[in-house]
């Protein structure tokens, strides 16, 4: 039966193995080498062709490409329809240190995709999670209640088609010099904008972008326009099935820095829904080594009563920095929040937790299973984050991070909790990669937590 | 003659048949031995079976000889690399011991094989060197493009093969399918040296993947597909089969034949008219290139649709394609072939050569493409040729030693010299292609106004307009991530001593930028005031915000990346969620400014301050070359040899010298047409020594 324990002895000196194995490689001269390499074609990797894959060309393979057929539109369409995904299986235990203890399990979860191209710009995308649904994966539970989960199901999780008017319409535009390049998204699609912390959830929506253009002096600007009507969840996590929200997200490159400047308002007259109206802010840029990441999330909830578990009245500041150290490709990265008042994202979904994923690999569920997040991810009135590095090794098919972080209450209430892990990742081969993790936390409103856990995942 | 004797035996007749329809059927043996017409007829009769080899049929027919010389221009025989030198074959058998001749024979047999390969390909892809037959002028201005150096680029074979590696090989065939449209649709490895591809995939853009082309892809990143056939096959252009129709009505004086039963000079049966490939959207289905997961890596053609260039109704053509590169300008009139030295009927004529940014740093005997050079050496044999040592040339040739040694190939004096007038013809084409690339590149990145914001004695700061001369896109793009495109700017204080310098290079030739090793590894301090055009990819790492990388693979969130569909939709965000591009450049007829500060502490003696500014523009940076170093490049290169050289030929675009000795506006430096069509200054010396380098930058600091 997996436990942190064994879990801890399995993991810890693949760790240090690995670790100590890499601090071995040589450091690299800044010098470009006057020796000739021979070309590396003996053991090139050759295309790991999709599962399936129906059509007359071959997606990203060497071969004919056949001609396709004509639209009455005038658009060329070759078509050509992949599946293609990843399967997680994961053991893990994970104690929060609360009043729920321990959750020891064998949890899987599988991500099927079909895709079918038009054309390499127009696509119908179809997704499934055949195991896994409502947060609750197929597998074993070893912790009491011992048993079974079978969440087996056909659900379509994702659903949608998307192009470019233009490349539809082509008869429109016979001379290809007009501005008819809008893009388009429509159906059941998973969104994600301000790096998840403004919206993260599968809705359906429909929206229309402009992209490549000339405005604010940017030397690229991007704007959407964003519809969404059905399956979206609240700042909760919650569904409230009348929500309505629109939207206006725009990115913009200037010489130094990069903005996404996104705004959004949600309308529903649920019990659990209401109006709230939700703006975000950041920019990116580098000063010398230094890689600076800032966010500014708001929320405003209009309703009567103010604050409710599904909208709120709140700020999310995000602060990233990094930099990556001579003679690697490692990175040393320190990040910051701190959540004023009681922020709420326009859209979350059920499996996606809080907004403070982005802070640290101990603020963020794995994303399988019950193995949750060490320093929790809500940011209500609180402040925290997280200071870790990333080593890469084997060519960058291995990779060993350490993280260190914590949290406080900014109410003044003495919440406090820290919490120290790491995660091994190596690649085996072409399809798998090895995963684990393990993490301790303490607080001084709760018991030490801890979580261990390995992972195998597939991709196809 | 030996190979006569050979001839009588039916051993001989065998292998003189291999040697004949393999490699061999060279216009040496034809032109030199007579070996096919003196062949009795089963071998004949061979022959005839085989449609490419029509013109080599006994009736005659002066095409074998004499001034048409159709078959010593023809790549079916010439254009591969496998057919070079075995003339020399069956002379060198029969002096040898049997087991080496057995040997050499399953050489040839091996080669035999090749070569039918290389002929059945023709058979589906026409190289440019049999359109070159009737297309000199076009074939010529082709042969130096960066469409003809596509393929044959060792830093995109490295770049690419280094992609697929970080992708576990499932980036597949993306880059290079546009790179040699033919090779990935003969199946070819997306990876081996081009010294080994099919002679018509490493012409990269070769005259088919436009001309072939009967349908209007859209924006399909270079997945389009080619109409296969041979050179009797229908071609696409812009003004159908007039001109054709007029040269097949006349068949007595052009000599040519559209129907590979009778004689004459091969020639397609039609010419279709095919108008999208005046159109921008031709272009656009290479020039706008977007990756499977919704990558926006390359934007020319989607910039292009909303500039005052596409309103005006202004295509790519018209620019690229013109009399003068980077303007609308008309075309010129000529013929659209010479026919056995007969020209057509004038018409629009384009310039085929698409000056660009891009130019070559490989051995100048293998590039441009040139029907002699291919028929004088292999591939192989050029890059012995020492040309830099002066082969060839009247200098070394008299002053050589009598026993000097040479690769065989070369060990004739009559071939060095062969082979330098040959390279004569190369250097004078590069030549021309560079005139044209000083001339369209001096057209969109132009200098403006030098304004001094503020001179005294404790501060020096001044800004440069840098200006984006055309309206029809920004400046740089397509590949704009790998453009470097940046002022050198230089300040010496009264006393003429250097006091401060942007824009310099590091040992290994980069700016000092992040991706600079020397800066990277903390070993140069990084140019803070660096101006420069080049966009970055931006990868978001597991934790810790995003960063910039050399390469858009993201290897920080997952170790196994990846390239399938995204699971969301990218075009709402114009990118997967693991990379994006950080866009750099100038908006179409827009303008940034390049500001510069010096602080009390860097103005040295003061003023007046002489001031150097040079704009430069170098293909990629040295940085890419040493990133995706551990592939190997092609030709046998190292990394040194290929950063040398790209640097050796990046291109001085502007350069002004001024002093500075007041504030506001000091000099205009806008240009005029005159000097945007200047000659292009002479090629710089090779890189100095790159200890030196460090040394003189580490000291400035």
């Amino acid at each position: 039966m997996p436990s942190p324990i064994n879990h801890f002895l399995t993991v810890t000196p693949l760790l240090l193995t690995a670790f100590l194995t890499n601090c071995l490689e040589a450091a690299s001269s800044s010098r470009l080498s006057d020796e000739p390499v021979p070309m590396q074609t003996e053991g090139f990797p050759e295309r790991p062709a999709p599962i399936i894959e129906w059509g007359q060309n071959p997606f990203l393979g060497n071969g004919y490409i056949a001609p396709g057929f004509t639209t009455p539109t005038g658009a060329v369409w070759q078509p050509l329809f992949i599946v293609y995904g990843t399967m997680r299986s994961a053991l893990q235990s994970f104690d929060a240190g609360g009043p729920a203890g321990e959750t020891s399990e064998w949890a899987n979860r599988l991500d099927l995709f079909g895709n079918l191209y038009l054309t390499p710009t127009e696509r119908i995308l179809i997704g499934l999670r055949p195991l896994d649904e409502n947060g609750e994966f197929s597998g074993y539970r070893f912790s009491d209640p011992k048993d079974d989960v079978d969440r087996i199901n056909s659900r379509v999780h994702t659903l949608f088609m998307e192009g470019d008017f233009g490349e539809l319409f082509p008869f429109l535009d016979p001379l290809d010099n007009k501005s008819l390049d809008y893009g388009f998204s429509i159906g059941r699609q998973p969104l994600s904008f301000q790096n998840g912390i403004l919206i993260n959830d599968n809705i359906d929506a429909i929206g229309i972008t402009r992209s490549s253009l000339f405005l604010f002096g940017a030397s690229a600007f991007r704007a959407t326009a964003l519809y969404g009507w059905n399956e979206i969840h609240r700042g909760n996590n919650r569904e409230a099935n009348d929500t309505k929200i629109y939207g206006l997200l725009t990115a913009a490159d200037y010489d130094q820095t990069s903005f996404e400047i996104d705004t959004l308002y949600s309308e529903s007259t649920h019990a659990e829904g209401g109006d709230q109206w939700n703006a975000g802010i950041s920019m990116t840029r580098r000063i010398r080594h230094l890689n600076v990441s800032l966010s500014a999330n708001t929320s405003a909830s209009l309703e009567d009563g103010n604050n409710s578990e599904a909208t709120g009245d709140g700020t999310l500041l995000v602060g990233q920095f990094s930099f990556t150290p001579p003679y690697t490709e490692d990175l040393a990265y320190a990040n910051l929040f701190w959540g004023i008042d009681s922020f709420r994202s326009a859209a979350r979904g059920p499996e996606t937790g809080g907004p403070l994923g982005q802070v640290g690999i101990l603020f963020a569920a794995v994303g399988i299973g019950s193995y949750g997040a060490p320093l929790g991810n809500q940011a209500d009135e609180s402040a925290g984050g997280a200071i870790g590095y990333q080593h890469f090794f084997n060519h960058t098919r291995g990779q060993l991070t350490f993280e260190i972080g914590g949290r406080t209450n900014t109410t003044g209430r003495s919440r406090e909790s820290i919490a120290i892990g790491t995660r091994f990742q190596h690649a085996i081969g072409r399809h798998f990669v090895f995963r684990a993790d393990l993490h301790a936390s303490d607080g001084n409103e709760r018991d030490s937590g801890y979580g261990a856990r390995s992972e195998i995942l597939l991709k196809f | 003659m030996n190979t006569t004797l050979l001839a009588r035996t039916e051993l001989g007749r065998i292998l003189i048949f291999t040697l004949a329809v393999s490699a061999t059927l060279s216009n040496q043996l034809l032109a030199e031995d007579d070996l096919l017409l003196l062949a009795d007829e089963p071998v004949s009769d061979l022959l005839s079976d085989d449609n490419l080899l029509l013109t080599s049929n006994t009736s005659g027919d002066d095409l074998l000889s004499g001034e048409d010389d159709l078959l010593a221009n023809d790549d079916l025989l010439a254009g591969d690399d496998l057919l070079a030198n075995e003339n020399d074959l069956a002379e060198d058998l029969l002096s040898q011991p049997a087991e080496v001749a057995v040997e050499v024979m399953e050489d040839a047999v091996a080669d035999a094989a090749a070569a039918h390969a290389a002929l059945f390909a023709e058979d589906r892809f026409p190289s440019a060197t049999t359109c070159a037959t009737c297309h000199p002028d076009h074939y010529e201005e082709w042969s130096v493009s960066s469409h003809a150096y596509s393929q044959m680029s060792p830093i995109f074979n490295a770049m690419h093969a280094k992609i697929v590696k970080l992708t576990n090989g499932t980036n597949g065939d993306f880059c290079i399918r546009c790179h040699t449209q033919v090779g990935m649709q003969l199946e070819e490895p997306v990876f081996m040296s081009n010294l080994e591809r099919n002679p018509t995939s490493r012409e990269g853009i070769t005259c088919i993947v436009c001309h072939r082309v009967s349908n209007n892809y859209g924006k399909v990143s270079g997945r389009t597909s080619l109409e296969e056939g041979d050179v009797f096959a229908p071609v696409y252009g812009p003004e159908g089969g007039a001109v054709l129709a007029e040269v097949l009505a006349n068949r007595d004086k052009f000599k040519v034949n559209a129907d590979p039963n009778k004689n004459g000079r091969n020639i397609h049966a039609e010419a279709i008219e095919f108008e999208p490939i005046s159109t921008s959207g031709f272009c656009g289905s290479c020039h706008d290139v977007n990756l499977l997961n919704g990558f926006r890596l390359e934007e020319a053609f989607s910039q292009y649709k909303n500039t005052e260039a596409s309103k005006r109704g202004e295509s790519c053509q018209d620019c690229h394609m013109g009399t003068v590169p980077g303007i609308a300008s008309g075309y010129e009139e000529g013929p659209a072939a010479v026919v056995g030295g007969i020209p057509t009927k004038a018409r629009k004529r384009t310039n085929h050569m698409f000056a660009g940014p891009d130019y070559s740093i490989v051995h100048p005997g293998i590039f441009p493409h040139n029907t002699k050079a291919q028929e004088l050496a292999t591939l192989a044999e050029w890059l012995e040729f020492d040309y830099e040592a002066g082969w060839g040339t009247p200098d070394f040739e008299d002053n050589v030693p009598l026993d000097a040694t040479f690769p065989e190939r070369w060990k004739y004096i009559e071939d060095r010299e062969e082979a330098r007038t040959i390279l004569d013809q190369q250097f004078k084409r590069l030549a021309s292609i560079r005139e044209q690339r000083y001339q369209v590149q001096r057209r969109a990145y132009q200098l403006g106004e030098l304004v001094v914001d503020e001179y005294s004695d404790k501060k020096l700061r001044f800004k440069i307009k840098v200006k984006n001369g055309t309206d029809g896109h920004a400046v740089p793009t397509g590949f704009d991530a790998e453009r470097l495109v940046y002022l050198h700017v230089r300040v010496k204080d009264k006393d003429g001593k250097l006091v401060f310098e942007s824009g310099d290079r590091d040992p290994n030739g980069d700016v000092r930028d992040l991706h600079s090793a020397y800066v990277h590894n903390w070993e140069l301090p990084i140019d803070n005031q660096l101006f420069t055009l080049q966009s970055k990819f931006i990868t978001r790492m597991q934790r810790g915000g995003e960063r910039e990388q050399i390469l858009a693979v993201n290897y920080s969130p997952d170790p196994l990346p990846y390239i399938r569909p995204e699971g969301r939709p990218t075009i709402l965000s114009g990118r997967p969620s693991a990379v994006r591009k950080h866009s750099r450049g100038i908006l179409p007829a827009a303008s940034r400014w390049a500001t510069y500060s010096l602080d009390r502490k860097s103005i040295g003696s003061g003023g007046p301050y002489s001031l150097e500014v040079e704009m430069i523009s170098q293909m990629v940076p040295v940085n890419l070359i040493r990133e995706i170093s551990d592939m190997g490049y092609d030709y046998n290169m190292s990394p040194r040899q290929i950063a040398d050289r790209v640097v050796q030929h990046a291109h001085s675009l502007w350069t002004f010298k001024t002093t500075i000795d007041k504030e506001g506006e000091i000099e205009d430096w806008t240009p005029n047409e005159e000097q945007i069509m200047a000659p292009a200054p002479p090629e710089k010396p090779a890189s100095k020594d790159p200890e030196e380098s460090k040394a003189t930058i580490a000291s400035k600091e």
